[in-house]
């Protein structure tokens, strides 16, 4: 794989909140590749730092959280060195975000074209308002929706429109990289089917990059190439989607994808994994799965795991694949 | 105008109705209903019995309560507050006079604090947690607890006497008189005759009473803006206009200004009894005979008519402007106007 | 592992004091811990000065004790003689002594206070060119001046220095120390608008429990009655009410209390709403218990809090409605120290540049009301970090 392929290199991210009850570590160290033209699913249980770590993609981290530490290399610039006017200037037009709820990202008091047109002219300020509602237009006429309803206030829109005009923003500017936060959360099912299959066309056409942020396995199994699992702010595993569903390595993803309701299965209880995630202010020693991991050992507890390519393109963050000699000294836990 | 919106203002005039009502009889019960005789108040102890009788008779207060009370409403309704005890001029007319000048002050005073209170409060949201915000905080407390007639009087002393500045009190300087009477404010009248001059004077009069009425009701504003913007600037639409590149002083003073100035438009109907408060003190410190003056002058001229009409036209005010807010809400809330 | 983790700040807070606990709040809830302090070491010294006042005001502060407007830290006299002439006398009695004074200063007082023959004279001229001619052997001069009219005048000596009284902040136009009245007016500031906080408190609290449990027709009357008072401007309320209910410190407290009731009826009706919709409280009715039992134990508990705060601010806003009051010269009778009242007295003198009589009076009143608010403004975010933002 040589590196034209890859779009977005995140190393060793770290993102830090000062809560009043301590420093919570929302990512800790994580690191992966997003590769060009493909959809990259995130799955994790809710609070295990995937919305943070999307944020902290776009360097959007508010106080009182902090990116601590880390390289993202976008497509041969480290964001990280960036001054905040640059960065802005790459939000929106190189990286762009689809939000989970449609109806509070929209202003309330802005009509839809304007929230295009502001958009589009905050990244390109030689456009003329006329040039930029026309081109306006012609995005949400692709996208489905009646030109007539451009000058609609938010709340005049249904859902799914709402949906459409979040991806319409996202594609004003042919952004490289479009991060979905829980987009189809709020959707309800019909609408979400829809929205799968408009992604789905959008993609082809305008050569998307997509991080589909997610807690629902079915929606990764829908539309992603490769799948990354977090756990408790680390990378838990991260592998190609079929190679994952068929042979999942982590105890953790196991786990998760066992608690999957599934329909051919329809004889088996459906697992209920023990304990419940762990509180980030004072994360578990060693490996931070290992109170609930039905395989943990002694070196579990007392060391962390490193997130290595087990097999090409399968990464895993576990001792059950790892030589315990080789990364002593690699990591300090917290 | 959409249905919704003008379903949203019948309801909003209808609900009026009994604010008025509520408002009159607020007046009724404490000027005839409460303990204390507004004879033995006016014409103070050692008035004889056939005075007293007379001043009675004269306003209708030896009628029994309910009779009192139909024929006070009955006044309101048709605007007619009786005439003034010491002017012999119907009370409407002293409240004509005296009115405009109140409304000009306010009004000045309200630019200042819209201005000073807007603008601070929300830098102050914008750079949450930061020195600027401690210091605006601080300062913003201090303000409101500032009495209106102490920093008018340290205003007068430092930039007015001190320094020579700023005239003072009164509206005008001596020797000038406005052309001609069109709103009553002498500075809009000023403008619509062209008369530059006056339009000087009368600016430079207004503004020590505006600067004084309009920062302490900044502190309050302040105060309301930040705490506006705040939960604005916590909204999903301020992160999704962030991820979409947009400035944060587009994100603040636009889409963050523009939402909240619904809920800061609605306090500022709330807190016009403030601001009219407010101005009864100014008028008394600077000598501006707006409808504060005339209050305070009269009770201690013993004048009840004009007293009490005087309060009842305010009453009525009152009425009026959260009547005119809640309709101004119904524009700019896209959400009601459709 | 998580069990054995707890935070160590708590584990500490138990072994600490109050005191030391109370210290420790400062790094939990930061500037709003030193925001609430602020205001309440404001407060605390302002009710030590009401509860000592006999002790703390030096003087009686209706005693027309000093010479009119006398500036701050004047006061205090020099006693001078031609030099080498000056007579032989005791200055523990000055009884019949005939000095020279100048007409309504703090030396004409001092030479009547000591039983001393007042000469008096109109200028500062005319008092040393009767001293300088022989027509008086001695003269009482300001401290103050002392130095310059040495440097202006020769052939003068000092004979004592230091008599008198000092008044730091000066006095006012009727002679009486400013600083005395400060004290003492702290009294009846606190006291009119803590006892008019205590009326509204009451009646809005239970006017607001009553209409948020019950809601319903009640409710709507009561929040539309309480909405036209509030929107009502408060000052002019308390005004007709002093004018009908004549002055006196029980009247003024009772007509600024008006001015409040709503506020307090419409924060715990809002909050009886949110409370009673609450799990805990469905389910305690859903066990039986009695409305009123619902009302005392659930939810008056769960509205102290804000009360608590709104309390605060409404007293900030109650002494400036006092004040206020005072300044138009509707408040209380003359006879008892108010700030308010000393302003409204002081301001016609500014003109000719006594700035000191309403100075510090304001000051005052800016101070405790600040000491309110801050306290006030400080609680909200820490007991109920909602309320403020409306």
């Amino acid at each position: 794989m040589t590196t034209t392929d890859i779009l977005y290199q995140i190393r060793d991210l770290v993102v830090e909140y000062n809560t009043r009850a301590g420093v919570l570590t929302a990512v800790d160290h994580v690191s992966f590749d997003i590769h060009r033209g493909e959809v990259l699913g995130l799955v994790g249980e809710s609070g295990c730092g995937k919305s943070t770590l999307g944020k902290a993609l776009m360097r959007m981290i508010q106080e009182p959280g902090r990116i601590t530490g880390g390289e993202l290399w976008f497509d041969g610039v480290d964001l990280m060195q960036l001054s905040p006017g640059e960065m802005r200037k790459l939000r929106g037009s190189r990286i762009s975000m689809i939000f989970q709820d449609p109806m509070t990202s929209l202003n309330p008091v802005q009509r839809v074209v304007e929230h295009i047109t502001e958009t589009i002219r905050v990244h390109e300020p030689h456009v003329s308002i006329k040039a930029a509602r026309a081109r306006a237009a012609e995005l949400v006429d692709r996208l489905g929706i009646n030109r007539n309803r451009l000058d609609d206030y938010p709340h005049q829109l249904s859902g799914g429109m709402r949906q459409r005009v979040m991806i319409s923003l996202a594609l004003a500017l042919r952004a490289d990289l479009v991060i979905a936060d829980e987009a189809t959360t709020s959707l309800d099912v019909i609408v979400e089917a829809q929205f799968l299959d408009l992604l789905k066309e959008l993609r082809e056409e305008f050569n998307l990059t997509i991080l589909l942020i997610t807690h629902s396995i079915g929606l990764v199994a829908e539309l992603a190439d490769r799948v990354a699992v977090m756990y408790a702010g680390r990378m838990a595993e991260l592998a190609d989607i079929h190679e994952l569903f068929e042979q999942p390595q982590h105890p953790y993803t196991r786990g998760l994808l066992r608690a999957v309701p599934n329909i051919r299965l329809e004889d088996d209880e459906l697992y209920k994994m023990p304990g419940s995630p762990p509180d980030l202010v004072s994360p578990p020693s060693g490996c931070r799965f290992h109170p609930r991991c039905p395989e943990a050992s002694e070196i579990c507890s007392r060391q962390a795991p490193t997130f290595h390519e087990h097999r090409p393109g399968h990464f895993i963050n576990c001792w059950l694949y790892q030589e315990q000699e080789e990364s002593v000294s690699l990591e300090a836990s917290s | 105008m959409s249905p919704a919106l003008r379903r949203y203002i019948l309801v909003r005039v209808l609900l009026t109705i009994p604010m008025v009502l509520i408002l009159v009889s607020l007046v009724f019960l404490v000027l005839r209903v409460l303990p204390g005789d507004p004879a033995l108040a006016i014409l103070r102890e050692g008035a004889s019995e056939e005075q007293l009788a007379s001043f009675r008779a004269a306003l209708g207060l030896d009628k029994p309560l309910h009779v009192q009370y139909v024929e006070f409403i009955k006044g309101v309704l048709r605007f007619d507050f009786g005439s003034s005890m010491t002017r012999k001029i119907p009370v409407t007319q002293e409240i004509k006079t005296f009115f405009p000048a109140t409304v000009e002050l306010a009004l000045a005073s309200m630019f200042v604090t819209g201005v000073v209170g807007v603008f601070s409060g929300a830098f102050a949201a914008q750079h949450r947690k930061s020195a600027a915000d401690y210091t605006i905080r601080i300062l913003s407390i201090l303000l409101y607890s500032l009495p209106i007639f102490w920093l008018g009087l340290m205003l007068q002393m430092t930039l007015g006497k001190g320094a020579g500045w700023f005239p003072v009190s009164n509206r005008l300087s001596p020797g000038m008189t406005p052309d001609k009477i069109i709103t009553g404010m002498y500075t809009v009248d000023a403008l619509l005759t062209g008369n530059w001059p006056l339009f000087k004077d009368a600016a430079w009069h207004l503004i020590l009473p505006s600067i004084t009425l309009g920062l302490v009701l900044a502190g309050i504003f302040t105060r309301l803006t930040r705490a506006n913007m705040l939960d604005i600037l916590e909204q999903d639409f301020i992160t999704a206009g962030r991820a979409r590149g947009l400035r944060e002083r587009t994100l603040v003073y636009r889409h963050g200004l523009r939402n909240a100035f619904i809920p800061i438009v609605t306090l500022l109907g709330l807190q016009f009894a403030l601001l009219l408060a407010g101005a009864i003190l100014t008028e008394t410190t600077f000598s501006w005979p707006g409808m504060g003056r005339l209050v305070v002058d009269r009770i201690y001229d013993r004048d009840f008519t004009t007293v009490q009409g005087a309060i009842l036209f305010f009453a009525l005010l009152v009425a009026g402007i959260s009547l005119f807010v809640d309709i101004l809400y119904g524009f700019l809330d896209p959400r009601i106007r459709y | 592992m998580a069990e054995i983790q707890t935070p160590s700040s708590t584990v500490e807070a138990e072994k600490i004091g109050l005191l030391g606990r109370f210290w420790r709040g400062r790094i939990w809830y930061g500037t709003e811990w030193y925001i609430t302090t602020l205001g309440g070491l404001i407060l605390i010294a302002m009710i030590l000065m009401t509860i000592f006042a006999p002790w703390l005001a030096p003087f009686d502060p209706n005693a027309f004790i000093g010479a009119q407007f006398t500036p701050p830290g004047w006061g205090k006299q020099t006693l001078l003689a031609r030099s080498g002439e000056a007579p032989d006398i005791s200055l523990d009695n000055l009884a019949g002594v005939m000095i020279g004074v100048q007409r309504n200063r703090n030396g004409a007082n001092l030479a009547k206070e000591l039983h001393a023959q007042g000469k008096r004279y109109q200028t500062q001229e005319d008092l040393l060119a009767a001293l300088l001619d022989g027509e008086v052997d001695l003269i009482f001069v300001d401290q103050k001046l002392t130095e310059e009219i040495l440097a202006h005048y020769e052939g003068l000596e000092i004979v004592a220095e230091g008599l008198g009284r000092n008044y730091p902040l000066g006095t006012d136009n009727l002679g009486r120390d400013i600083v005395s009245r400060l004290i003492w007016g702290a009294r009846t500031v606190l006291g009119v608008a803590l006892t008019s906080a205590l009326f509204s408190s009451v009646i809005g609290i239970t006017l607001g429990l009553i209409s948020g449990f019950v809601s319903g027709v009640l409710d709507r009357v009561l929040s539309l009655v309480m909405d036209s008072i509030y929107s009502f401007p408060g000052l002019l309320l308390a005004i007709a009410m002093v004018v009908m209910l004549g002055p006196g410190l029980i009247n003024v407290a009772i007509a600024v209390s008006v001015i409040y009731v709503p506020t307090f009826f419409r924060v715990v009706r809002g909050q009886v709403f949110s409370i009673k919709e609450e799990l805990y409280v469905e389910a305690a009715r859903s066990l039986g218990a009695k409305p009123l039992t619902i009302l005392t134990r659930y939810i008056f508990p769960n509205v102290i809090p804000s009360v608590v705060v709104v309390f605060s601010l409404n007293v900030a806003d109650a002494i400036l409605t006092e004040a206020g009051l005072s300044f138009v010269g509707l408040g209380l009778p003359p006879d008892v120290p108010d700030w308010g009242y000393d302003l409204s007295k002081g301001q016609s003198f500014l003109v000719a540049g006594q700035w000191w009589p309403i100075t510090f009076p304001g000051i005052m009143i800016t101070l405790v009301a600040a000491g309110f608010s801050l306290l006030g403004e400080g609680l909200s975010e820490i007991l109920n970090p909602r309320l403020v933002k409306g």
